[in-house]
């Protein structure tokens, strides 16, 4: 198998541009939290029970009707081999942390994961393209349905679902959305929308976590509260403010488009050059390419380059999976080679990966 | 950077730590931290962790003296040993049974994490659920066969008696089942 089976491998479920407004909306994912009774939470368990841990969640996974699970253990994986899943968005950075104890489960097509020894016994994930917040709480919720039919949950009348942070206990649902802001960032409306924002209970960060900035105008809307409302209530605030962002954006693009056309098309048409010549490119100036080029063909402004490419190039221009790719350590420097050049060739090459792939089958 | 103490794991938490020589910071993961005995807390992590917002009710003005008191006469966890000083410090329980032991501060903990709200009221685990039917069950026929007694339908009340003999019976096989499940 040569690096082209590893680029095939590398796409994954939600990359693909499907789902409802997936011009704008990325990824949908939903992540619960769960528990097992009179096991302590990861923080304080012995090494002997965060084995009885493992071992009882994979019996129990592995009998439920879902087939297909791969499991992997963190300790079997090489550092780059985990930090290609956290960048694949296939597993959370604490996970590929929990070295000792820690393993995932994932289904045949990676929608779904079911994290074990991260900061809970159990966090089951269910990543989607494009904007699908119910089917994808659906997915979860049955997974965990299956789940609890075999494992004891630790669950409270008052409290709800028992997590090891209080900021998850209740229902122990984040739901987030991954929202590519392009119009929004430019006209700086983007500063005004997030405090706004979070007085209505949700959060908008950048795509890779706390505090981050957003590199390619990639940001991410997630509830913040798990207590005192349901699943359905915090889903469909969630789903409303969604909603309201994504006309924003629209709104802002058509009067980009009206009042500046020239200026845009210039913007995008640049980035395109970049990306598909440049010898050197660094990942800050990548994302923000990318981000123009999608925008670009959003807009029907360019239009002989597919979308499936920029999704994929979003995942393969992080670090680790250059790496992967290279079969080697690079310094910062070589990245931005190495970076350069695999745009170069995906940008040449036409046809997706995806195509490729469903061509040769 | 790796946490000092274990060296496996990436440090997340600087602990001050009061030794004779002066007080020395520590970098440590969550974990360490969290055996560790005495040490109070700076937390590294994201602008506005949740370390930060509870430690920083801990050291709020109100009443400070008097709530520190409160705070440290609360009983440790008696499945982890976490206390709720220390709870309030690393921001995270240990265990199921924390919830248990510290349940009547956690109203006002949650109210401040989740905007005023301290009841759940989402999805309820199905075994869970079962358990709760049947308990409302047997208070309902027990409160039926009161009635019967009190009319002397006593052939009736005993119908009534046997049918909230077999549900306990069912009651304690659900717990039994839903305790036992992993196999201790």
């Amino acid at each position: 198998m040569g690096n082209n089976r590893f680029m095939q491998n590398a796409v994954t479920g939600w990359m693909v541009p499907h789902g409802e407004h997936s011009d704008i909306v990325m990824s949908t994912r939903i992540r619960l939290a769960r528990n097992i009774r009179e096991f302590r939470f990861p923080i304080a368990f012995s090494d002997e029970q965060a084995e009885e841990v493992g071992k009882i969640v994979s019996e129990a996974l592995l009998s439920t009707d879902e087939k297909g699970y791969s499991y992997t253990r963190m300790k079997e994986l090489s550092q780059l081999d985990r930090q290609v899943l956290v960048e694949k968005h296939l597993i959370s950075p604490q996970l590929a942390d929990a070295e000792q104890f820690g393993s995932v489960f994932l289904s045949e097509d990676e929608t779904i994961s079911v994290m074990v020894n991260e900061e809970d016994h159990l966090r089951i994930q269910c990543i989607y393209p494009g904007l699908q917040l119910e089917s994808a709480y659906q997915k979860a919720n049955e997974t965990d349905s299956a789940l609890e039919k075999k494992l004891p949950y630790a669950f409270d009348e008052e409290f709800g679902y028992l997590t090891s942070c209080p900021s998850n206990t209740g229902t122990g649902m984040r739901a987030s959305v991954m929202l590519h802001l392009p119009a929004l960032t430019i006209t700086r409306q983007i500063n005004r929308i997030i405090p706004a924002v979070s007085r209505l209970g949700m959060v908008v960060r950048g795509s890779y976590g706390e505090g981050s900035e957003a590199p390619g105008n990639v940001y991410q809307v997630s509830n913040q509260l798990t207590l005192g409302k349901s699943e359905k209530e915090i889903l469909a605030e969630l789903a409303n403010i969604v909603s309201r962002l994504i006309a924003h954006e629209r709104r802002s693009r058509e009067l980009l488009l009206e009042k500046s056309r020239i200026a845009l098309e210039n913007k995008v048409f640049r980035s395109l050059g970049t990306i598909s010549y440049a010898r050197l490119l660094p990942s800050a100036e990548a994302a923000r390419c990318l981000s123009d080029v999608r925008l670009g063909i959003d807009l029907e402004l360019i239009e002989d380059v597919d979308m499936t490419i920029l999704n994929e190039l979003m995942i393969f221009m992080q670090s680790g999976f250059l790496q992967h790719y290279e079969g080697e350590e690079l310094t910062s420097e070589e990245l931005d080679i190495s970076r350069a050049k695999l745009f170069r060739e995906r940008l040449k090459n036409g046809p997706s990966l995806d195509e490729k792939q469903k061509d040769n089958t | 950077m790796l946490c000092e103490n274990c060296k496996e794991r990436q440090a997340s938490v600087i602990l001050m730590q009061d030794t004779p020589t002066g007080s020395i910071e520590r970098n440590l993961c969550e974990k360490c931290a969290f055996n560790l005995q005495t040490f109070s807390i700076s937390p590294n992590q994201e602008p506005m962790s949740i370390q930060q917002f509870l430690s920083q009710w801990l050291s709020g003005s109100e009443a400070l003296q008097q709530q520190t008191r409160e705070v440290q006469t609360m009983p440790e966890c008696p499945e982890c040993g976490l206390t709720f000083h220390r709870f309030l410090e690393i921001g995270k329980f240990g265990c199921p049974t924390c919830y248990e032991t510290f349940r009547e501060r956690l109203p006002k903990v949650f109210g401040k994490l989740h905007n005023g709200n301290t009841i759940h009221k989402g999805k309820i685990p199905a075994s869970f659920n079962e358990k709760m039917t049947i308990k409302k069950k047997i208070e309902e026929l027990r409160a039926t066969m009161q009635e019967t007694i009190q009319e002397e339908q006593f052939e009736q009340a005993a119908v009534l008696r046997d049918e909230i003999k077999d549900w306990k019976q069912k009651l304690a096989k659900e717990i039994e089942e839903g305790g036992s499940a992993h196999g201790e």
